[in-house]
């Protein structure tokens, strides 16, 4: 609230400050909606600069972070290009030690990758938005509520209808 | 006992203490909840299985500088003066559309017998396009929905009640009735020329 208030009161390197301790969790929750790091990288940025303009709408009641989030969600599925994200297939391979790995099972679980990230790209929004957040960011029901404007019960609500409907598109079997 | 619920279901799969012990004993004794919620255990399993890739080191600093430069000519915090703007405006011409179209179901009665030339100061809606009001089957792809979604994005509803924004049930239908009959008229009058002009 301290920096929210300085950069209030005009000091610019508050701003940049609260940049610094949030972009790393506001990229990352862009990149699960837009699937590519240019689009993220932008969406992530019209986030900050929508927060900065929004400054003196920010009363503390929520923690900035949960407020900062709840902008770049709002970002993220209002961008109408994110109803057919751009999928940078194979990136996340980048989190395998290839020494250990075979090359078929990296393949394997490159295309498994695509095919969750291309599932979840089909949930209805606030779905998508509650999966990301729950499996993503290991965000609470609680702060998933505040974040989509719902009750903790509809957002867990919300959180079941995800999983099943993502059952649905991977055909995962009982 | 019946069956878990959905918040119940999510409630076991994430271990949640929130759940009672009277579900919890329900679970172990039945097959059909304890499949459900393998099925969903998996399902995460598969979406938490796939990582993100981390950004290059150097990639922060500049995105930080990026996010300096956007704001650069910005003012912190004007966001929402123009939000509650633009939430008014939509609110406005909202309001003024469910006028219209009920003062277009109202007409018949309206015109018989209708006083003959009355002045009356009336909102000019001669210009106004009847399709514009038509409300899309895909209200997300309607550009002009997105125009006022974009610009209601950072409002706070505190901040719209604070500027006397709240919408009541019967506040589209309270406006209307405060009409004249002369005023419903002219409104009907105009309406009928705008759709005779655009050929409904």
């Amino acid at each position: 609230m301290a920096l929210v208030e300085a950069c209030l009161a005009g000091r610019r390197e508050a701003f940049d400050a609260l940049v610094q301790r949030h972009q790393r969790h506001v990229y990352q929750l862009c990149y699960r909606f837009a699937g590519n790091h240019e689009d993220a990288s932008d969406l992530a940025q019209d986030a900050f600069v929508r927060a900065y303009r929004g400054l003196n709408s920010f009363k503390g009641r929520s923690a900035f972070g949960t407020w900062l989030y709840r902008i770049a969600v709002n970002v993220c599925l209002n961008r109408a290009a994110l109803r057919a994200p751009k999928l940078a297939a194979l990136e996340f391979a980048d989190h395998t030690d290839h020494r250990i790995e075979r090359a078929d099972t990296t393949l394997l679980r490159a295309e498994r990758a695509v095919e969750v990230r291309a599932a979840i790209a089909r949930l209805p929004k606030k779905q998508r938005a509650t999966l990301i957040l729950r499996v993503y960011h290991e965000l609470p029901h609680e702060q998933i509520a505040e974040i989509v404007g719902s009750s903790v019960g509809a957002a867990k609500a919300n959180f079941f209808h995800a999983l099943a409907n993502l059952r649905k598109l991977l055909r995962v079997r009982s | 006992m019946t069956h878990l619920g959905r918040t119940e279901l999510v409630d076991y799969v994430e271990a949640s203490p929130a759940l009672s012990q009277d579900h919890r004993r329900h679970v172990e004794t039945c097959e059909t909840c304890r499949a459900e919620a393998d099925v969903l255990r998996t399902v995460r399993a598969l979406a938490q299985a796939d990582h993100a890739p981390e950004p290059s080191p150097l990639f922060w600093d500049h995105f930080a500088a990026r996010v300096s430069d956007a704001v650069r000519d910005e003012v912190p915090g004007t966001a929402s003066q123009a939000g509650t703007r633009w939430f008014a405006t939509w609110v406005a011409a909202a309001t003024m559309a469910v006028v219209i179209m009920m003062t277009v179901v109202w007409r018949t009665p309206l015109h018989a017998p209708g006083p003959v030339a009355v002045a009356v100061p009336v909102v000019d809606a001669t210009g106004t396009d009847p399709s514009a009001f038509l409300i899309p089957d895909d209200v997300e792809a309607d550009e002009a929905w997105a125009v006022v979604r974009t610009a209601a994005q950072d409002l706070g509803w505190d901040d719209a009640h604070a500027e006397g924004l709240d919408a009541r049930p019967g506040a589209a239908e309270g406006v209307a009735l405060e009409l004249t009959a002369d005023e419903r008229f002219e409104l009907g009058r105009l309406i009928d020329e705008a759709l005779k002009r655009n050929g409904v």
